[in-house]
């Protein structure tokens, strides 16, 4: 039977990441489903449901995202598979395509794939055409609606200045915009039964790709703002909004 | 021909890469593949343009084709303007070329035969420089490198490569853009979800009428809530604005709104929690709650 198969990113969450005063960068484990990954599960599993199918997720990372699989589960996936490469810390758009594209071969029988436009952390935007190319299946990104018929889809994709509905055939590859779904919380026993279901660890090693790229990350810091920083702290309320607004006139925003 | 390969459907952001290609002492080449795109991008200053034929006028459509040409050109990059197609055939193009792209740089140099670019990763907190060697990919914004002004003329070339047929184009619609453009907004109110109720908004727009300004917004309102049009949603997805005087109200201040708002000149911020980021992006701040802040900032600024 063919799979719909979401593809999704565990992260650090933006709120862990700490930058210091000498601009070194703190980043704490990641915890969590990238935000627009929601959507991509959702979509997934209300397509797998139209095409009377399996949806299964789909993730690329360390030892520690094996965490990921109840989470993903819980949101209607019926199976989750995680590669489990170390070289998942530091890999690029590329590596992490190759590795994605050769587990969906492994995988087998999937016909349609669900991305989302972009991960939280990254939001290099690449997934969806990199693992196209790399299966070479036809890709279509940006999208914000999709409708099953038989063995094509009709997306209507989000482009600057207009919709662009196209046809395709699967098996095929495409990336949604948070736009196509609300990706509503698991309710509870979705989050229970989520601990019930199948999840396969691939190790990196069984994919039969060399982990390269031709990148090198030769400095990573954080971006300081030159600001003020200026709280209003004394009096009550009303003393400290009057304090802001003379402020604010004295700065000439008005 | 070695050099830069351009691709851009904007014809403004082309000229910008030629110029880029041109600075760098690279070849500039521009792919088209409309009779139309061709004749407008002759005179950019580019080296070469090449108009691909025998297609279907979809720029998605030649991802392997373009690898290919690539490859057989011995191009050092494929420069490509970050629009919704642009993104798309840059990383699929990559793909092909099983090489690495940086998405969206916010600057480009090559340094000893290395393409050294810098771009924004966690909603622009962090700054990471990357050094690239051989072929890649690059996607860049609109605006980042100056035109250069060249009329220069260059080559046409036709060439005829064989199309991906596979996605078919049935119809398209123009999109309505709902609210404003608040990239021209000089003074923006803007909520977060330290905001109750969708019918709270109006309290903000009661203080955005007293001021002059437009109504923003956070991710969360927008993408989670729904309680705003996704154009007045300010954030590194959003819309990146730069007004005199931006008030975030009951946001909290992650990385990805930061990027969206460090353009504006004076920065406020209104929230309970004293720790929250916002207050480190901000240039003026109270600690509390926003219904009891934004009612007396209406009140004070009453008569500017």
């Amino acid at each position: 039977m063919p799979k719909v198969l979401a593809c999704y990113k565990w992260v650090v969450d933006g709120a862990d990441v700490t930058v210091k005063k000498d601009l070194s960068v703190e980043k704490r484990f990641e915890s969590k489903i990238s935000d627009y990954d929601r959507n991509a599960i959702e979509a997934a599993v209300v397509a797998a449901k139209a095409m009377g199918c399996e949806a299964i997720g789909l993730t690329f990372g360390t030892e520690r995202s094996k965490l990921s699989a109840k989470p993903a589960l819980s949101r209607g996936l019926k199976e989750a598979y995680w590669i489990n490469a170390p070289e998942a810390a530091t890999a690029d758009g590329k590596i992490t395509a190759d590795a994605l594209a050769a587990a969906i071969r492994k995988i087998g029988d999937v016909s349609l794939v669900i991305c989302s436009d972009g991960a939280s952390d990254t939001l290099a935007r690449q997934t969806a055409p990199r693992i196209g190319a790399l299966l070479d299946w036809p890709v279509v990104t940006a999208v914000t609606k999709l409708t099953i018929e038989g063995n094509r889809m009709t997306a209507t994709r989000k482009l600057e200045d207009c919709l662009e509905i196209v046809n395709v055939e699967f098996p095929v590859v495409v990336s949604v915009l948070p736009d196509i779904n609300p990706a509503p919380l698991p309710g509870l026993a979705a989050i229970m039964g989520s601990a019930k279901k199948k999840t396969t660890e691939i190790k990196g090693e069984e994919l039969g790709i060399a982990f390269s790229t031709n990148t090198e990350v030769t400095e990573v810091k954080g971006y300081a703002m030159d600001r003020k920083n200026i709280l209003f702290k004394e009096g009550e309320m009303a003393d400290k909004v009057r304090e802001l607004a003379n402020v604010l006139k004295k700065e000439g925003v008005f | 021909m070695a050099g830069i390969y351009i691709y851009s459907d904007k014809l403004d952001a082309a000229a910008e890469l030629v110029a880029f290609a041109k600075s760098a002492g690279k070849h500039a080449v521009v792919l088209t593949v409309s009779e139309d795109a061709a004749g407008q991008s002759v005179n950019l200053g580019a080296d070469k343009v090449y108009l691909l034929e025998c297609g279907n006028g979809r720029i998605e459509s030649y991802g392997k084709a373009i690898a290919t040409l690539l490859k057989e050109e011995d191009a050092d990059l494929f420069a490509v303007s970050s629009t919704v197609r642009g993104r798309e055939i840059a990383a699929n193009v990559a793909g092909y070329l099983d090489c690495a792209m940086v998405s969206d740089i916010r600057s480009a140099e090559f340094v000893d035969g290395k393409l050294v670019t810098v771009r924004m990763i966690y909603g622009g907190a962090v700054i990471q420089t990357e050094a690239i060697t051989g072929l890649c990919v690059m996607t860049v914004q609109t605006g980042l490198f100056d035109a250069g002004g060249s009329t220069a003329a260059a080559e046409l070339v036709k060439k005829s490569i064989q199309p991906d047929n596979r996605v078919c184009t049935s119809s398209t619609e123009p999109v309505v853009k709902e609210g404003v453009d608040l990239k021209k907004a000089d003074r923006i109110v803007s909520v977060g979800l330290g905001l109750n109720k969708k019918e709270d908004i109006q309290i903000a727009q009661d203080l955005a009428d007293v001021i002059g300004a437009e109504v923003g917004c956070s991710r969360g309102i927008a993408e989670e809530r729904r309680w705003m049009p996704e154009s007045r949603y300010i954030g590194i997805t959003g819309v990146q604005v730069k007004p005199l005087l931006y008030l975030a109200m009951g946001i909290s201040g992650q990385a990805q709104h930061i990027y969206g708002i460090k353009d504006s000149r004076i920065i406020v911020a209104v929230n309970t929690n004293e720790s929250a980021p916002i207050f480190r992006a901000a240039d003026y701040g109270i600690v509390g709650d926003m219904y009891e802040v934004i009612p007396l900032l209406t009140e004070a600024l009453k008569n500017i």
